[in-house]
C-alpha cells in the first residue's frame, strides 16, 4: 500500500513537472492574412465541422466552387522553419500541430492533402517573353 | 467570474473527494473483521485471494455468477467510464512528456466508449423502473446516481458530437488550477453542465453508494483467506481476553 502511494506521488510529480516554457498553453503562431471576421473562438471550435462539410461538399457532391479551402488556411497559417521555407504537418511547429498535440487530437486531413503552401514552380518554368527593346539589345551584343 | 466560481467549486469538490475518501477508507481498514468469512470456494492462499480479488474488480465474477443482465449493463458502464476516463488524462497532463505516449492512442477508445456508458446506465436504469422487486427496494439515491451519471455522459457527447467547446482553453484552466491560477474558462453551456455535474459526482462520492468501489476491496467475504484450521482467525480484542 505504501508502495503503491510513493508511485502515485511520482506519477503526480512528472504530471506537475513545469515543462510548460510560456504559460500554460500552446505557443499559437500568428496568421499573415486578415483576422476572421466570425473571430477566434467560433474558428477553434468549429474549423474541424467546417472542414469535413467542405469535403462533403466537394468530394461526395462534386461541388468545386466552394468558398474556402484547406488550401487558404495552409497558406495563411504557414509557420516558416530554420530555413526560411513554410514547415510541414512532420514537424511539431506546423500551425495544426502546436493545438493538436496540446491536446491529443488527430488530424486526418495531411493524409492525403498537402501541409503546404503551393509552391509556385511552374511560374518559373514558364519562359519569359522579352519584348523588343532587350531583344535588340540582345541581337547588338551578339553583334548580328 | 464564472471561471473563479468553477475554480472555488473544483477546489471545494476535489477536497471533498480526496479528504473524504481517505477518511472512509481509513475507517474501512480500521474496521474489524471478528469472523473468518470467506464465500466458498475460496482461495487458500494470499496470492489466490490477489487473484481472486483481480478477478472481482475487473470482470465483476461475483455479480456475473449472480444476474446475467445486471453484469451486462453494468460491467458496460464500468469499463466504458474507465476508457473515458483515461481519455480524459488529455486535459491534465503535459502531453511532451514520454510517459503520456500512450494517451493520443487510447483517446478514440474513449468516444465509442460513450455509447457503452450511455447504454450500459438507461439499462441498469430500465432495470430500476420495469423490474418490480428492484423498483420497491429503490431509493432517490439510487435513481439520482443513474440520472447524475447519465447527465455527465449525454453533456459530454453533446460537446463531442454537436456543440463543442474550445479544448484548448479547457486545458489550460485546469492545468491552472494545478497551479493555483484562475485561467478563463470557455463559457459554452454543455461545458459548464458537464463540469457542474462532474463536481457534484465529486462531492458526494465519499457520501454515497458509489464508494463500493473502494468498499469492495474490504469485504471480507472476498478479501479472506480460506485457512481457519492451519491459521487461527482472532480479533486482537478477542485475543486480550483470553489473556
Amino acid at each position: 500500500m505504501k508502495r503503491l502511494l510513493v508511485i502515485l506521488m511520482l506519477l503526480g510529480g512528472i504530471g506537475l513537472s513545469p515543462a510548460f516554457a510560456q504559460g500554460l498553453g500552446p505557443d499559437i503562431p500568428k496568421a499573415t492574412g486578415q483576422p476572421h471576421p466570425e473571430g477566434n473562438l467560433f474558428w477553434r471550435m468549429n474549423h474541424m465541422r467546417l472542414l469535413q462539410h467542405d469535403r462533403d461538399l466537394t468530394m461526395h457532391n462534386g461541388d468545386r466552387h466552394i468558398q474556402a479551402s484547406l488550401k487558404t488556411c495552409v497558406t495563411c497559417h504557414a509557420v516558416k522553419g530554420a530555413d526560411g521555407k513554410p514547415v510541414g504537418v512532420d514537424n511539431p511547429k506546423h500551425f495544426c500541430r502546436v493545438c493538436h498535440d496540446y491536446a491529443a487530437v488527430k488530424i486526418d486531413c495531411f493524409m492525403c492533402h498537402n501541409s503546404k503552401p503551393e509552391e509556385k514552380t511552374q511560374a518559373y518554368l514558364k519562359p519569359k517573353i522579352p519584348d523588343s527593346k532587350e531583344l535588340a539589345a540582345y541581337l547588338k551584343e551578339t553583334g548580328q | 467570474m464564472l471561471s473563479t466560481l468553477y475554480a472555488l467549486l473544483f477546489y471545494f469538490a476535489t477536497a471533498m473527494l480526496v479528504i473524504g475518501l481517505g477518511l472512509r477508507i481509513a475507517k474501512y481498514a480500521r474496521t474489524p473483521a471478528p469472523l473468518k468469512i470467506p464465500t466458498t470456494p475460496a482461495p487458500t492462499t494470499r496470492s489466490g485471494v490477489f487473484w481472486r480479488m483481480t478477478r472481482e474488480v475487473t470482470v465483476f465474477e461475483s455479480l456475473f455468477k449472480s444476474n446475467k443482465w445486471i453484469w451486462l449493463f453494468g460491467w458496460m458502464f464500468h469499463v466504458a467510464l474507465l476508457l473515458i476516463l483515461l481519455r480524459h488524462f488529455r486535459y491534465f497532463v503535459d502531453l511532451s512528456h514520454a510517459i503520456w505516449f500512450w494517451v493520443p492512442f487510447e483517446t478514440p477508445f474513449g468516444i465509442y466508449a460513450s455509447y457503452a456508458m450511455v447504454l450500459g446506465l438507461l439499462g441498469l436504469l430500465v432495470r430500476r423502473i420495469v423490474v418490480e422487486r428492484i423498483r420497491y427496494i429503490s431509493s432517490p439515491s439510487d435513481y439520482l446516481m443513474l440520472l447524475l451519471l447519465l447527465g455527465i455522459a449525454l453533456s459530454g457527447m453533446n460537446m463531442k458530437f454537436l456543440s463543442g467547446t474550445d479544448i484548448i482553453s479547457v486545458k489550460m484552466f485546469f492545468l491552472g488550477l494545478m497551479r493555483f491560477q484562475i485561467n478563463p474558462l470557455p463559457t459554452t453551456p454543455a461545458l459548464l453542465v458537464h463540469l457542474a455535474l462532474v463536481a457534484t459526482l465529486m462531492i458526494i462520492f465519499p457520501i454515497s453508494k458509489l464508494l463500493h468501489g473502494p468498499g469492495v476491496f474490504f469485504s471480507p467475504t472476498r478479501n479472506q483467506v480460506d485457512n481457519p484450521r492451519e491459521k487461527r482467525h482472532i480479533a486482537p480484542w478477542a485475543l486480550e481476553l483470553e489473556k
